[in-house]
């Protein structure tokens, strides 16, 4: 989290000077393009390796957000920071990539329901006995709570999805998510809500 | 407020996305509502193992950024190739001078460099009408022209479309923190076509690795230069920082993927240099070098593998 917190103080400094960037990288400078990439890519990565949660995807999602990026460039306005829209073209990127996942997996059978049984430990279970009831001290982390979080994750809406994820796991403030919705932090309120009620909904009654 | 009005903003004050004043409103009312407070304490609960799990996410291996901006400079190339063999205008001028770099002298003491500006090409729309003279004149005093191509001829209208590369010798001097001498430096590593040009530009980075930008450079050009002297330099550069987290996975890389066996030695040798405690690192070393066909490679695998534990 303090990383997060000193990645966005770092990008307060560097807004001066990146409006140059931009317009030179606008004029088909290459090096000022992959110095705006380089400012950002890491954050970039870290969205798209957690969406999509395996490293090919992650890293197809990565370039095909930065090579869309540099070709609509052009497109560029100045009507947000370059930060919120390279994460708004990086966050459409990686929801196409899981919706095209997500039909494939229809296509190919009902197979992979069989995943959702309740068979296993009910993560209610889990989740008392490391965190909700014990002492709060303690490691409390399993690979089997992570798991069932990325179950979880996909009973959200796509919008849901995204809030959460920009929030939660990339540590962005809701007014900056409102923006890159393209919409209000109000808005982004109500689905971080949503988000956080089916969470617990989810990995309370598995 | 409702008890449902107050539930609806603990998830923004587990965020801290709650103004000061509802916040304070909001844990006064928790002190005086079990029920409220109950919904507090089972969200925050989850929200701590939400949070843990984020930490598990907030770091991205480094292999990964490393492979992942080697796929999408390799993807640039392509495009910026096709676009300027392709895409130009009628007589526009294309400069790319940093053939230069190597036609003038580095002297390494004053650091005068010829180089131009920045590596980037400029394409000088024509203006309609204009003879060509009005063109030709775009070309600097002592500029050359070099790679010319003609993208196409008309010969019922006469109207061809030339593409090209001006070079023109420019010098430069200054400290090797100025950012100008950083730029020369950075644009000579992309120059392709001139591997000369390129050793010139890591040898003087490699001098003086001070800071993130040159590292990354150098990083850049042990991985993605064509020529095993550039890389080899760029080795040399970076040996002393093998125990960084992106030099490491640099070397790494650079030990299961460099064809050429002696920049594989030396990479293994920073490695074990740098790291000779790293457990972690032994193991992945062993099943990289497992497999490399140089039994001196092989053999410090094995070394390397004993005297980690
Ligand atoms: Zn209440």
């Amino acid at each position: 989290m303090e990383a997060i917190l000193k990645r966005t103080a770092q990008r307060v400094h560097e807004s001066d000077d990146e409006k140059l960037l931009i317009e030179q990288a606008q004029n088909g400078d290459r090096e000022a393009f992959e110095q705006l990439v380089r400012r950002h890519d890491r954050d970039i990565l870290r969205l798209a390796f957690h969406m999509l949660g395996n490293r090919e995807e992650a890293r197809e999602v990565f370039q095909e957000t930065f090579l869309k990026a540099y070709r609509s460039l052009s497109r560029f306005r100045f009507e947000s920071s370059f930060y919120t829209w390279v994460y708004r073209i990086a966050t459409n990127v990686s929801l196409d990539h899981l919706r095209k996942r997500q039909t494939l997996k229809e296509e190919i059978s009902y197979e992979s329901d069989t995943e959702m049984n309740p068979d296993r430990p009910a993560l209610k279970e889990t989740l008392a006995a490391t965190t909700y009831y014990s002492n709060p001290e303690r490691r409390l982390y399993g690979k089997e709570v992570g798991e069932k979080i990325r179950e979880a994750l996909k009973t959200l809406s796509e919008k849901e999805r995204l809030v959460f994820e920009l929030r939660h796991y990339q540590g962005l403030r809701l007014k900056m998510i409102g923006e890159i919705m393209g919409s209000t932090e109000e808005t982004a309120k109500n689905y971080l809500f949503r988000a956080t009620q089916k969470l617990r909904a989810y990995l309370t009654h598995v | 407020m409702s008890c449902r009005d107050y539930q609806h903003q603990i998830t923004l004050l587990l965020y801290d996305e709650l103004p000061e004043s509802s916040r304070v409103e909001l844990e006064t009312h928790l002190q005086s509502c079990p029920n409220c407070h109950d919904a507090y304490e089972s969200e925050k609960a989850m929200h701590s193992v939400l949070a843990e799990d984020a930490a598990r996410w907030s770091d991205i291996p480094s292999d990964l950024l490393v492979e992942s901006r080697k796929g999408l400079a390799d993807k640039l190339d392509r495009i910026e190739r096709n676009r300027s063999r392709w895409r130009l205008p009628a007589f526009s001028v294309v400069f790319t001078p940093m053939r230069l770099l190597e036609s003038v002298a580095l002297i390494a003491m004053g650091l005068a460099l010829g180089v131009y500006v920045s590596n980037q090409r400029q394409v000088i729309p024509q203006v309609a009408g204009n003879p060509a003279q009005d063109q030709i004149s775009v070309i600097p005093r002592n500029g050359t022209i070099s790679n010319l191509q003609v993208v196409s001829a008309d010969p019922v209208t006469g109207q061809v479309e030339l593409a090209g590369e001006i070079s023109q010798p420019l010098r430069f001097q200054g400290k090797m923190e100025d950012d100008t001498v950083r730029s020369l430096l950075f644009s000579a590593l992309r120059d392709a076509n001139n591997p000369g040009s390129r050793l010139k530009a890591v040898e003087m980075l490699a001098q003086k690795p001070t800071d993130e930008s040159i590292e990354e450079a150098l990083i850049n050009a042990l991985i993605y230069d064509h020529d095993a002297g550039v890389r080899m330099r760029a080795m040399e550069g970076l040996q002393r920082f093998a125990d960084e987290q992106h030099v490491r996975a640099a070397f790494m890389h650079t030990l299961e993927n460099d064809t050429d066996a002696g920049i594989r030695v030396k990479a293994i040798d920073a490695l074990m240099a740098r790291n000779s405690r790293d457990v972690e690192l032994a193991k992945s070393l062993e099943a990289v070098t497992k497999k490399d066909d140089n039994p001196y490679i092989r053999s410090k695998g094995l070394e390397f593998v004993g005297t980690a534990k």
